[in-house]
């Protein structure tokens, strides 16, 4: 059974601040995938090839006691500090809430002890009263000093069963990682079977062996909880132990029981202990149950849930008596439960996002190109916090041209990509001089046109087609959609697209689910839904980037074969330059965020002017690249989207910077046809 | 050292079927193959780190760099006791130098590294337990071109300096043709051709390698 | 999931039915002393408890106490209560319709309620956007999850019959006496789907598909309709099999406080009570209901989701 999903949404959008994230680049990179921290992740490159990274999202909140299955931990990447403030509102409640439930703990006893065991035969089974402000029982004792003395022995309870839970648990969960094959499996499976059943099942079966009272309901209650522990820790340590620097400390010949000590247990601990919050309150939460039920605490002694025994079947004189104690109860949960949430957010999660900036404004939008099916003027792509990763881009594509869009991680190409797609997400804000699609802005055109004129290419293929639905069915929408057109005939023309795009037994193909497809297969499918309509425009996000080579060199002809046909206007994004010389008509280079140099594709060898694409080339090795000496590289690392300074931002990387590059920043002039260059040096 | 016969595979599936390559000392050989074509897991089973048949000949010790420098370095040890667990603390300093990392970045963890600095760090490690074979599995493909450059450069210089034996796995053509002295071909979980890097470049002899040739993207001009 | 993978998966729920069926008869034998002498307690006569040994067969070898109930069970007989000498076949199958009931109404209601709310809030609320519904959805789930059924029962009790009189307290006759036993049970699992729902719509909305789809302007109705829901319904399904067996357990402190004649009820008393046969047997029909409900979510997952096949290779 698959374990259920967190209840914990990965951080939305762009979280890491400037500055805390040493990822080259930053962390506005790409269009942000919304799959948690981007540094997670290579920022460009191939798929690992070899078991990628599965996301498992975060522990599942609270219900140890309902059979709530597996909590999982999501990757956890605590620092070493801030943990109140990242805590947040509501788990400062709930450090509130725990602090005070551990004081009564501490002090109820002592303080109230004496009334609660105080009987008093004339006020047997009372109301409330000034006296008794929650009534008293059937010996006449008061109930108010009940509930804050039966505190210290429920949380006692409670902290037993968490503590009797945990432990079998973690055995039972490190077990299988000791014991030979089949001993393993044999516990594993056990575990698996475990965990489905319900916490409370588990707590009457042990109730009935062991009798009823407090031991029998700490024993059976723990024994609820160390399915989840054990599984919890199978999986935490199934993951750490595959991780590559565990096999590189092996590899070192570090001896197994400190691979266990240094590399294991630090990153399955902390998750382990934040989850102890939890089972805590579902402890808690399901000893009140047994002894609701009489099945725990028996008289003389009294937890909340006898309490709650006792006073429920006076519920319809005198409601007061039950109160007490089910507010108790109720307080405990929601403390435990809400620090819980707060614990394991808090390992989760990076860190928060700054105030929002004001937009800039934006120039004027000028004339219109006619030659241009996109024209772009100074499009703007800010986020709040100051961050603006995309600067002030012009460009623009004419039909039947494909012009690559060329730069390394943190350019802020891809964010371009999807500020003209219409795709950027929030909070991000877009502002443009012009941003016209066939000499209109795009603001004024309808869903109907944008949808059909416009096709996009990601770079994951199966990430871009709906793993749910059919091939034939996704790419059958748009006409249905914006086009009116009959399911069948939809269809008919999703099959001849597919069959356009070159795909075997289109028809068959049109009835298959994407994850039967090939990689390649499944890029010309993408393609294939662009054909749907009239392409005008095809903005391609690294399309090959995930591909094999080979199988990248059909990609890029059947790209050029596409625009050829239909005319369209392509911009296709890539951090590879030779690609780009290879495809594109033109190229425009970026570099944090701007547009450094604009020039023919088949000028990028010998005519490129900008120092930043004249080392972006010369890092690059290919075929005839001399091997006896040094590639170029380029030393230092690109500015994040907060950090660039007034002048030229490749300056600080520069062998030509001069003191004018540092505080003065070049504008794009012209250089020669077809060429612009933003550089004061070249 | 030489592979012999070696053969990697899961359940019915054979990732690397008898392959035989040998790796002269103090060359870096390039492995080059497309996805799923068993690269990888010839690598690890080089390592040690997957079961296979067949041997592994002279190897004396054998340590790796992987390719996802965000996944290779344990986050909760600094870089210090990182590249300390197989070398001792005295070595490094040495090491950070090795792979021309500043000294100060020792007590730093790998949250607060580039990507460029991470993977340099997964180099000092492997190269701390003194490798007769280190062997390199996609290690700049998580890697920006301009950090790549600085990376492979680094590989060829340690090559130089400690005659270090390397087998260089990578899905770039290019790049292994850069760094490789010796390069050899994948498919399909065989090895269909392999000899000195500028003879397979030049005159491939295998349909498959021409193939491979034939799609690396190229500048015009 | 291919047909290999489902004839497993209905191997393993057979293993796990002889595993829970040799459970329940230890059960009994864990008990420390005679289950007999504790269950009459010590003043009963000498010879009846043996006569009590002798009738329940807790003097033949185990493996053959073991053989004679398993025979037992499989042909329905599940022994008969010390108490009432009912057979305790009888008050199962006068009982599990009632629980029965219970639990699918209220997974119902919470599942009709939890995943309309999740996919509203993810959409609001998508990359951080009304940080206001983000947090009240997230506080009244939050709180929602954290309190027990018990206490959702005695607090609709309490002010929805006891105090404004709409509807019985307690019993079960009629269609008025399920609305406050269903709604106790389902609000806890309803804030716990809303929530998981939420999350997993987030993340599907984070997806190149979803890009893609939105680059084709499709509708919004359309888009979170067609697209989303049918990827989160995965996940959700798999919680909302985990909580139909968890409502199955919560029911007994429901049927508890509502006096619902259930087996839940039941299985309290016979706790309480020592009634071990009856006991022994309820628990035995959980835990069966419990496995199967597993197998059908695990088996409708994989007619579902069209990638199982691959995962399960």
């Amino acid at each position: 059974m698959t374990p259920p999903p967190s209840t914990d949404p990965p951080v939305p959008g762009m979280s890491p601040a400037p500055g805390t994230s040493p990822v080259p680049g930053s962390p506005l990179a790409g269009v942000p995938d919304g799959h948690g921290p981007v540094s997670s992740s290579p920022p460009q490159g191939r798929k690992p090839e070899a078991g990628g990274r599965s996301r498992v999202g975060g522990p599942v909140r609270g219900r140890w006691l309902r059979g709530g299955g597996s909590p999982d931990p999501g990757p956890s990447r605590a620092g070493r500090f801030g943990w109140v403030r990242r805590l947040g509102a509501s788990g400062v409640g709930g450090v509130v809430i725990v602090a005070g439930m551990v004081v009564l703990a501490v002090v109820g006893p002592l303080v109230w002890g004496e009334a609660a065991g105080r009987i008093d035969a004339a006020a047997i089974l009372q109301g409330a009263s000034p006296e008794h402000p929650l009534g008293t029982d059937n010996l006449g004792r008061d109930l108010l000093a009940r509930v804050l003395v039966a505190g210290r022995y429920s949380l006692l309870l409670a902290l037993a069963a968490t503590l009797v839970g945990a432990v079998a648990g973690v055995v039972l969960g490190t077990l299988p990682s000791v014991l030979p094959r089949r001993a393993a499996r044999l516990v594993t499976a056990t575990v698996n079977a475990l965990v489905a059943f319900p916490g409370l099942l588990l707590a009457m079966f042990t109730a009935v062996v062991t009798g009823l009272g407090a031991r029998g309901a700490v024993l059976g209650i723990g024994a609820a909880i160390a399915p989840g522990f054990a599984r919890l820790t199978q999986t935490l340590a199934a993951r750490v132990a595959g991780a590559d620097y565990v096999a590189a400390a092996r590899m070192l010949g570090v001896p197994r029981r400190r691979i266990l000590t240094r590399h294991v247990l630090p990153n399955i601990a902390e998750p382990l202990i934040l989850n102890l919050a939890q089972a805590f309150g579902g402890a808690l939460l399901g000893l009140a149950g047994m002894s609701f039920l009489g099945l725990g605490v028996q008289p003389p002694q009294y937890d909340w849930g006898r309490l709650l025994f006792d006073g429920f079947p006076r519920i319809y004189v005198t409601p007061e008596v039950a109160l007490g104690p089910a507010a108790a109860i109720a307080l405990a949960g929601i403390g435990f439960n809400l620090l819980g949430d707060a614990l394991a957010r808090a390992a989760a999660r990076t860190s928060a996002t700054g105030a929002p900036a004001p937009a800039p404004a934006a120039a004027p939008p000028g004339e219109p190109d006619p030659g241009a099916v996109l024209e772009v003027r100074d499009l703007t792509v800010a986020f709040p916090g100051g961050l603006t990763p995309v600067r002030e881009v012009s460009l623009s594509v004419a039909p039947g041209e494909i012009v690559g869009l060329v730069g390394e991680s943190g350019s802020g190409k891809s964010l371009t990509a999807a500020a003209i797609g219409g795709l950027v997400p929030y909070p991000g804000t877009v502002t443009y001089g012009a941003l016209r699609l066939g000499g209109r802005d795009v603001a004024t055109l309808s869903d109907r046109e944008l949808g059909t004129a416009l096709a996009m290419v990601f770079q994951d293929p199966l990430a871009a087609l709906n793993p749910a639905l059919k091939v034939g069915g996704q790419l059958a929408e748009v006409a249905v959609v914006h086009e009116g057109a009959s399911r069948a005939e939809a269809r008919r023309r999703a099959v001849d697209r597919l069959g356009h795009v070159h795909l075997p037994e289109p028809e068959r193909l049109a009835g298959r689910h994407p994850h039967e497809l090939s990689g390649g297969m499944r890029q010309r499918a993408v393609i294939a839904m662009g054909l749907m309509g009239t392409p005008r425009l095809i903005v391609a996000d690294e399309p090959t980037t995930a591909l094999d080579v080979t199988v990248q060199r059909q990609i890029l002809r059947l790209l050029r074969e596409v625009v050829d046909e239909t005319g369209a206007a392509t911009l296709f994004i890539s951090h590879d330059i030779a690609v780009v010389g290879e495809l594109c008509d033109r190229v425009v280079v970026m570099y944090a965020g701007r547009v450094v140099e604009e020039l023919p594709a088949g000028r990028l060898a010998g005519g490129a002017a900008h120092p930043y694409t004249k080392a972006l080339i010369a890092s690059l090795p290919d075929l005839d690249t001399d091997r006896e000496r040094p590639l170029a590289g380029i030393p230092g690392a690109q500015p994040g989207p907060a950090d660039v300074g007034p002048g030229c931002a490749f300056a600080p990387r520069c062998a030509l910077a001069t003191a004018r590059c540092e505080s003065d920043r070049p504008e794009l002039a012209a250089r020669g046809a077809g060429q612009r260059v933003a550089c004061w040096e070249a | 050292m030489i592979i012999r016969n070696l053969s990697v595979r899961y359940g019915r599936f054979t990732a690397v079927d008898d392959v035989t390559l040998e790796i002269p000392d103090g060359r870096i050989v390039g492995l080059v193959g497309e996805s799923g074509s068993g690269k990888s897991s010839l690598a690890r089973a080089v390592c040690g780190l997957v079961p296979h048949t067949g041997t592994v000949e002279g190897a004396r010790r054998t340590q790796m760099v992987f390719q996802d420098p965000y996944a290779s370095l344990n986050p909760r040890m600094t870089v210090a006791r990182t590249i300390a667990e197989g070398a001792g603390p005295g070595e490094v300093e040495r090491l950070l130098g090795l792979v021309r990392l500043p000294a100060e970045l020792a007590g730093r963890y790998p949250r607060e590294l580039s990507g460029g600095q991470r993977q340099r760090v997964a180099i000092a490690r492997a190269l701390g337990g003194d490798p007769g074979l280190l062997v390199a599995d996609e290690i700049t493909s998580a890697l920006d071109v301009s950090v790549q450059a600085a990376v492979l450069n680094l590989i060829r210089g340690l090559r130089d300096e400690l005659g270090l034996t390397m087998l260089f796995i990578s899905h770039n053509l290019a790049v292994v043709r850069y760094v490789a002295d010796v390069v050899a071909v994948m498919h399909r979980g065989r090895l269909v051709e392999a000899g000195p890097a500028e003879q397979v470049v030049g005159e491939p002899a295998h349909e498959y390698t021409r193939a491979l040739l034939a799609a690396v993207p190229r500048l015009r001009g | 999931m291919g047909a290999r993978a489902g004839v497993r998966r209905v191997v393993r729920f057979l293993v796990s039915l002889v595993v829970l069926m040799v459970a329940s008869f230890a059960m009994v034998h864990l008990i420390p002393g005679d289950p007999v002498r504790t269950s009459l307690g010590p003043a009963a006569p000498v010879e009846l408890v043996a006569a009590r040994r002798a009738a329940l067969g807790l003097d033949r070898p185990l493996p053959e106490q073991l053989f004679t109930y398993a025979t037992h069970v499989l042909s329905g007989n599940f022994g008969t209560s010390f108490l009432t000498g009912e057979p305790v076949g009888d008050v199962i199958l006068t009982r599990l319709p009632n629980t029965l009931a219970l639990a699918l109404l209220a997974t119902a209601l919470a599942l009709l309620v939890a995943v309309p709310l999740g996919m509203w809030t993810a959409v609001r609320t998508e990359n951080g956007r009304n940080r206001g519904t983000d947090l009240a959805f997230s506080a009244a789930t939050g709180a929602a999850v954290a309190l027990p059924e018990f206490l959702y029962a005695i607090g609709l009790v309490a002010v929805l019959a006891i105090g404004l009189g709409w509807f019985p307290p307690a019993g079960m006759a009629g269609p008025a006496t399920y609305v406050l036993p269903v709604v106790a049970l389902a609000i806890g699992p309803a804030a716990m789907i809303a929530r998981i729902t939420r999350v997993e719509t987030l993340r599907e909305l984070g997806k190149d598909y979803v890009r893609l789809a939105r680059a084709k302007r499709l509708p919004a109705g359309r888009l979170h309709l067609r697209h989303v829901l049918p990827n989160t319904l995965t996940a959700t399904l798999t919680v909302g099999g985990l909580l139909l067996t968890s409502l199955i357990a919560g029911g007994v402190l429901v049927e508890y406080v509502f006096a619902w004649p259930g087996l839940g009820l039941k299985i309290v008393e016979s706790i309480t009570q020592k009634d071990y046969p009856v006991a022994q047997g309820v628990i035995l029909v959980y835990g069966a209901i419990v496995l199967v409900v597993n197998l059908a979510v695990d088996l409708a997952l994989g007619a579902l989701d069209p990638t199982s096949a691959i995962k399960e290779a």
